[in-house]
């Protein structure tokens, strides 16, 4: 399978000289699943947040699709990558306006979902259509990120970038979610604790004080430090 | 009919009503002796000094030394926009500047040029104080302007980010808080629009009437700064805004906070 994000010694340094990544190395295959694993301020969600080009490079390189990351290359990855957060940001009043937003941009106009296709990915997601109508100030911090996951969803987006999804899900809504993932079209880096997150997960990378202290493959059961 | 001097000691009799609020102020508790002192100080020397430089400007009347005086009023203005916006001058001078130069020259030539059309465009009895209006109201809607968006936009950085990350352009991204801003700063302007002469009588309209004019002729210059005033705030506001998002955001889109006074 190619390499959909390549990571080459990046050192990501924020404000007065704290560093919050060195020389971190890694690639990540298309369809592959990959766990970012360490103690809260690691630097797992750096990873998620320099791909998304909120953290400048301090040296080192990231490719995606093989491009070296700019500002065309950003714009593509922020269409084509779902990223959910711990407390998801819906930006709308009702569920139902949640799951439309993206169509209202110009890029996405075209492709607003059918009423048959949001039915279908609340199902996936063990959500009841009712919730359609509920603020989102109203529902709970699980569905939050079940409905951010059913807007990926819609989207269309194959590339998920996860930060700890499963941490306020119900064990039937976790296994929902895991299922949706076992996919083998999505590609998925993952920051999480989880363990049947992690079992699910074909690499995990531990993470400590911003640098890769672990590699585990499951494939070849191969671990450095 | 012509205006009435105010002799000295008539002005010396006026001063003496600033006792009773004072008085008033001093028994209610409230300690601002210093802060009454050095306004009515403040007002009175600036306006002494503004006096100078209209009887000043008025005698010569060159044309080149209005473009200069007025170029003046511009540099303090895009100074006092940026610092009261709390934005940093080095970065945002050149936009602010731009878009407060354009709406007033603009506005200001509108008003002279095609409605009051005097023997001279470059009269200084017009000019100067018709910029200085336009300037002392796009000042205000500026900083409203400048302050609400980035304000805003720091505050929900979440939802900003997540506008981006569901496909939105910068201008979809931002548009919502640029609509906030705009009608934030636009809003004091129409509001004084829209209550005009019901609430007060506004203080062009009075001064020309104090001065001789007939109230026709002051209501009808009354009208035509009011909109010029609305149309050089607005453009002004949405220009600055517009050039500021070019030096604000990075190439991907997130907001530089380098460019911001305070962290």
């Amino acid at each position: 399978m190619p390499d959909i994000i390549q990571f080459n010694q990046v050192t990501v340094i924020a404000g007065q000289n704290k560093t919050l990544l060195s020389d971190i190395t890694f690639t990540l295959q298309t369809g592959a699943k990959l766990a970012l694993c360490g103690k809260s301020g690691a630097g797992k969600s750096t990873v998620l947040k320099t791909l998304l080009g909120l953290h400048p490079l301090a040296s080192g390189s990231v490719h995606f699709n093989g491009r070296p990351l700019n500002a065309s290359t950003i714009a593509a990855i922020r269409s084509q990558a779902a990223y959910i957060g711990q407390e998801p940001v819906l930006a709308a009043d009702t569920v139902h306006e949640a799951l439309l937003l993206p169509f209202q941009f110009k890029a996405r106009r075209s492709h607003k979902p059918t009423k048959a296709q949001i039915d279908a990915v609340l199902a996936r997601l063990y959500l009841p259509q009712a919730i359609l109508g509920q603020a989102c100030g109203q529902i709970s911090g699980g569905e939050k990120q079940r409905i951010a996951l059913a807007r990926g969803l819609l989207l269309g987006n194959t590339l998920f970038l996860l930060d700890e999804v499963t941490s306020a899900l119900d064990p039937e809504s976790k296994q929902a979610v895991l299922k949706v993932f076992a996919d083998p079209s999505l590609t998925v880096l993952s920051v999480t604790h989880d363990a049947d997150w992690l079992a699910q997960c074909s690499r995990v990378l531990e993470f400590e004080a911003g640098r890769i202290i672990m590699d585990t493959r499951k494939d070849s059961h191969h671990d450095h430090t | 009919m012509t205006t009435l001097d105010i002799a000295w000691p008539q002005m010396a009799v006026l001063y003496g009503l600033c006792l009773l609020p004072w008085l008033l102020l001093g028994l209610a508790g409230l300690r601002l002796n210093k802060t009454i002192a050095i306004s009515i100080v403040r007002m009175s020397v600036q306006l002494g000094l503004v006096g100078v430089y209209l009887k000043t400007l008025f005698n010569l009347n060159d044309p080149w030394l209005n473009g200069l005086w007025i170029l003046l009023m511009l540099v303090v203005a895009d100074v006092s926009i940026l610092q009261r916006a709390g934005l940093k001058i080095r970065y945002f001078m050149l936009c602010t500047f731009t878009a407060i130069a354009f709406s007033t020259v603009f506005a200001t030539g509108y008003l002279v040029v095609l409605v009051i059309r005097p023997a001279s465009y470059f009269d200084a009895h017009y000019i100067v104080p018709l910029a200085g209006m336009m300037l002392g109201n796009s000042l205000q809607s500026n900083v409203i302007a400048l302050e609400r968006f980035y304000a805003s936009l720091r505050k929900n950085d979440s939802e900003y980010l997540t506008f981006l990350l569901l496909g939105a352009t910068h201008w979809e991204a931002v548009r919502p808080y640029f609509r906030m801003a705009i009608t934030a700063a636009i809003s004091p302007t129409l509001a004084g629009m829209a209550t005009m002469g019901l609430v007060s009588l506004p203080g062009m309209m009075t001064g020309q009437i104090l001065g001789g004019s007939e109230p026709w002729l002051a209501v009808k210059y009354q009208i035509a700064i009011m909109i010029c005033l609305f149309a050089s705030t607005t453009l002004a506001c949405i220009i600055n805004l517009k050039l500021s998002l070019k030096i604000a955001f990075n190439s991907y889109d997130v907001l530089k906070e380098e460019v911001m006074k305070t962290p």
